[in-house]
C-alpha cells in the first residue's frame, strides 16, 4: 500500500512543478463555466420560460453541478498513457514490481484530489459572483447514491481512457487521434458535460443512454437532483456497475494483447 | 542455481509498416500499408553463469537491445526458451522484477521536473526496500558515482552525464542480482565514462552481480568484459573470451621491423601490406599462415636491426564487428 501512497505524493508534487501552467488551466476552467452560464442564462432570460423541460433554476443547477462532477470524474492523468505506449516509456513501469493500472489510478486520484480542492474554491467564488439559484440536496440517502454514481463514473472513465490509450500498441501514430475522438468529442457530447442529455430529441436519447458516456456526468447529476429515485435508482446504479465490469474486462483483454505486440521502442 | 541466464533458440520477429517518403507516401501507406517482417533474432542460444560480466557487441540493429529487452520481460518472444534467475521474464513476477534492472542509456525513469531524490524515494517504496538498507545503498551509490550535491536539483537541470549517473543510482537501489546495461556510457564525456565504467566493474566484483552490457564504446568492452558475444543480423557469430576474438577473426598478423640502413624499400611491398612507414620503422600486415615465411624473408633480404611479430590489436577486430565486417 505504501507504494501507492508514495506515488500519490510524488504525483501531487509533479502537478505543482508547473505552477503557472496549472493556474492558467484553472482560469480556463472558470472561463468555461462563465461561458456556459451566460449561454444558458440568456436563453432563460425570461424567468418564466421553460425549454426542454428545464427552467432557469434547474439548468443553472445543472451547470454548477457539472463544475464539481467534472473535477471529480474528468480530471485524470491517465490521458498520458497513450504517449507512454507510443514512445516506449511504458517499459519503465513494466520493469518494476508494480501494477501499471494501479499506478495510473493512483495518479488519477491524486489529480482529482487536487482538482476538487480547487473546484470547490472556484465553485464558491462563482457562486458568490453569479448568485445562481442552486438546489442543495439534503437527503442523505440521495447523497450516498450520488457518491456511488461518482465512483462508478470514475471507474468507467478510467477504463475508457485505458482502452483508448491501448491504440498505439497497434498504431503508434493514432494515439492523439483516438483521444480526440473518444475523450474529447464523444465524451463532451454524450456525457452531459455541455448539455443535459434529456434536451436531445426523444428518438436519440435512448441511444445515448445505452452507451457508457452519460454515466460520467449526466447520470450523477440526475441522481444528485433527485430525478432518479426508487427502483429506477437501483437499476441505474446496477447498470453503471455492469458497465464498470464490462469495460474492465474488455480493457484488460485489450491490454494483454497489446503488451504482447509491444515493441518497447525508442532504443 | 548454476545458470543465471539461459537462452535457447530464441526467435523474435517484428512487423514493421513501411512508408515511402513524402505526402504521397503517407497517403499510400494509409490505404495500403506495406507490412514487412523484421527478423530481429534468428534462433540465438547462450547461457551465463552467476557473477559473469558479458559484453554484447555487434553493429547497429544487430539484435542486442532486443535480446536485453526479451531477457528483462519487455518483449514477448516469437519462439524459443528464456530463463533468468529461474523465472520466465515474461511473467513479470514481483520476485523476479525485484532482482533485475535494465538501464537504457537513452531512456529516462527519473521524474523530469522533480529532484532525483524523489524518484529514489519512490523506488524505495516500489521495490519495498527496508529503510536502513535503502539509506546504506544510497550513500554507497552516491559516493561511488559522486552525485551527492545533485540529489536535490530538478532532473531537467542536470547534464546528460549527471543524469546518467542518477539513472544508474535509481536502477541499482534495490541491488539487482542481474543487470542489463544498454549503452551505459553513451553521450558521456571521458571522465564520466570512466566513472561509470569503474562503477560497473566494482558493482560486479563486490556483489557478484551478473551483468550483460552492450556498448559501442571500445573502452567499455576492453576494460569490463572478459567474455563477449558477437551478434549480427540476429545471429551469434562468436561467444567466448575477449582475447580469443582475435585468434578467431584476425586473418593477419602485424610485423614491426626496424631497418639499419636504407635499402630498396619498395621491395618490402612484395612481402606484405605496408600499414605504416616512418623510416627506419616499417609496419607490415601479413596473412597469419605466412607469418614465419615473411619474417625470415625480411631477415634474409633486408638490413634488419629489430623485428617483432604482434597480433592485430583487439580494437581493430571490434571495429570490424561494429562495421558488420565479420559476416560470412
Amino acid at each position: 500500500m505504501n507504494k501507492y501512497w508514495q506515488i500519490f505524493k510524488i504525483s501531487f508534487q509533479q502537478e505543482f512543478a508547473y505552477k503557472v501552467n496549472f493556474i492558467m488551466w484553472r482560469v480556463r476552467n472558470v472561463f468555461q463555466i462563465f461561458l456556459i452560464f451566460f449561454l444558458w442564462d440568456s436563453i432563460f432570460s425570461d424567468p418564466g420560460r421553460v425549454v426542454f423541460g428545464y427552467d432557469r433554476a434547474k439548468i443553472l443547477t445543472y451547470v454548477f453541478g457539472v463544475l464539481i462532477v467534472r473535477a471529480l470524474v474528468l480530471s485524470a492523468r491517465a490521458v498520458d498513457v497513450s504517449a507512454d505506449v507510443a514512445k516506449g516509456d511504458l517499459s519503465n513501469y513494466l520493469l518494476k514490481p508494480i501494477s501499471y493500472f494501479k499506478y495510473w489510478f493512483t495518479r488519477d486520484i491524486s489529480s482529482k484530489a487536487l482538482n476538487i480542492s480547487f473546484a470547490i474554491g472556484e465553485f464558491t467564488l462563482l457562486f458568490l459572483i453569479l448568485k445562481p439559484p442552486f438546489f442543495f440536496q439534503l437527503d442523505p440517502l440521495i447523497l450516498i447514491a450520488f457518491l456511488a454514481s461518482i465512483v462508478i463514473a470514475i471507474f468507467i472513465y478510467f477504463n475508457l481512457l485505458f482502452m483508448v490509450s491501448a491504440i498505439p500498441f497497434w498504431a503508434p501514430e493514432l494515439g492523439w487521434g483516438g483521444h480526440f475522438l473518444v475523450t474529447i468529442i464523444m465524451i463532451e457530447a454524450f456525457s452531459g458535460a455541455l448539455f443535459p442529455i434529456n434536451i436531445l430529441p426523444a428518438s436519440i436519447q435512448p441511444i445515448v443512454l445505452a452507451t457508457p458516456f452519460p454515466y460520467l456526468i449526466y447520470i450523477p447529476i440526475q441522481v444528485y437532483l433527485g430525478n432518479v429515485t426508487g427502483i429506477a435508482l437501483f437499476r441505474t446504479l446496477f447498470l453503471g456497475v455492469s458497465w464498470c465490469v464490462a469495460l474492465w474486462l474488455a480493457m484488460n483483454n485489450i491490454w494483454q494483447r497489446g503488451i504482447r505486440v509491444y515493441e518497447s521502442i525508442g532504443r | 542455481m548454476d545458470k543465471a541466464i539461459i537462452v535457447d533458440r530464441l526467435v523474435k520477429n517484428f512487423e514493421v509498416t513501411e512508408k515511402e517518403p513524402g505526402i504521397t507516401g503517407a497517403i499510400k501507406s494509409l490505404f495500403s500499408p506495406k507490412k514487412k517482417a523484421v527478423h530481429a533474432l534468428r534462433s540465438i542460444s547462450f547461457t551465463i553463469t552467476p557473477g559473469e560480466l558479458v559484453g554484447f557487441i555487434g553493429p547497429n540493429g544487430a539484435g542486442k537491445t532486443t535480446t536485453l529487452k526479451t531477457l528483462s520481460g519487455l518483449l514477448y518472444p516469437t519462439s524459443g526458451f528464456v530463463e533468468v534467475l529461474e523465472h520466465d521474464p515474461w511473467e513479470k513476477r514481483s520476485e523476479f522484477l525485484k532482482q533485475i534492472s535494465l538501464v537504457m542509456g537513452q531512456k529516462n525513469q527519473l521524474w523530469w521536473d522533480l529532484p532525483a531524490i524523489e524518484t529514489f524515494e519512490l523506488n524505495r517504496a516500489i521495490y519495498e526496500i527496508p529503510k536502513k538498507e535503502y539509506e546504506k545503498n544510497l550513500t554507497e551509490l552516491v559516493d561511488l558515482l559522486g552525485t551527492g550535491k545533485l540529489l536535490t536539483t530538478p532532473v531537467r537541470k542536470l547534464s546528460l552525464g549527471q543524469r546518467m549517473r542518477m539513472e544508474l543510482t535509481a536502477s541499482l537501489l534495490h541491488r539487482p542480482k542481474v543487470l542489463f546495461l544498454d549503452e551505459p556510457t553513451i553521450g558521456l564525456d571521458l571522465v564520466a565514462q570512466a566513472k561509470v565504467r569503474d562503477f560497473i566493474y566494482e558493482y560486479n566484483r563486490e556483489y557478484g552481480a551478473t551483468i550483460l552490457l552492450t556498448s559501442h564504446n571500445m573502452d567499455d568492452l576492453i576494460n569490463l568484459a572478459r567474455r563477449v558475444i558477437v551478434i549480427d543480423e540476429g545471429k551469434i557469430l562468436f561467444d567466448g573470451a575477449l582475447e580469443e576474438l582475435v585468434n578467431k577473426f584476425a586473418k593477419e598478423k602485424i610485423i614491426n621491423v626496424t631497418l639499419s640502413g636504407e635499402d630498396d624499400i619498395k621491395k618490402i611491398e612484395s612481402i606484405g601490406k605496408i600499414k605504416k612507414m616512418a623510416f627506419p620503422q616499417v609496419t607490415l600486415s601479413v596473412p597469419r599462415a605466412a607469418t614465419a615465411v615473411a619474417a625470415s624473408e625480411l631477415l634474409q633480404n633486408f638490413p634488419v636491426e629489430d623485428l617483432t611479430i604482434e597480433e592485430v590489436p583487439i580494437e581493430e577486430i571490434i571495429r570490424k564487428v561494429f562495421r558488420g565486417a565479420l559476416r560470412k
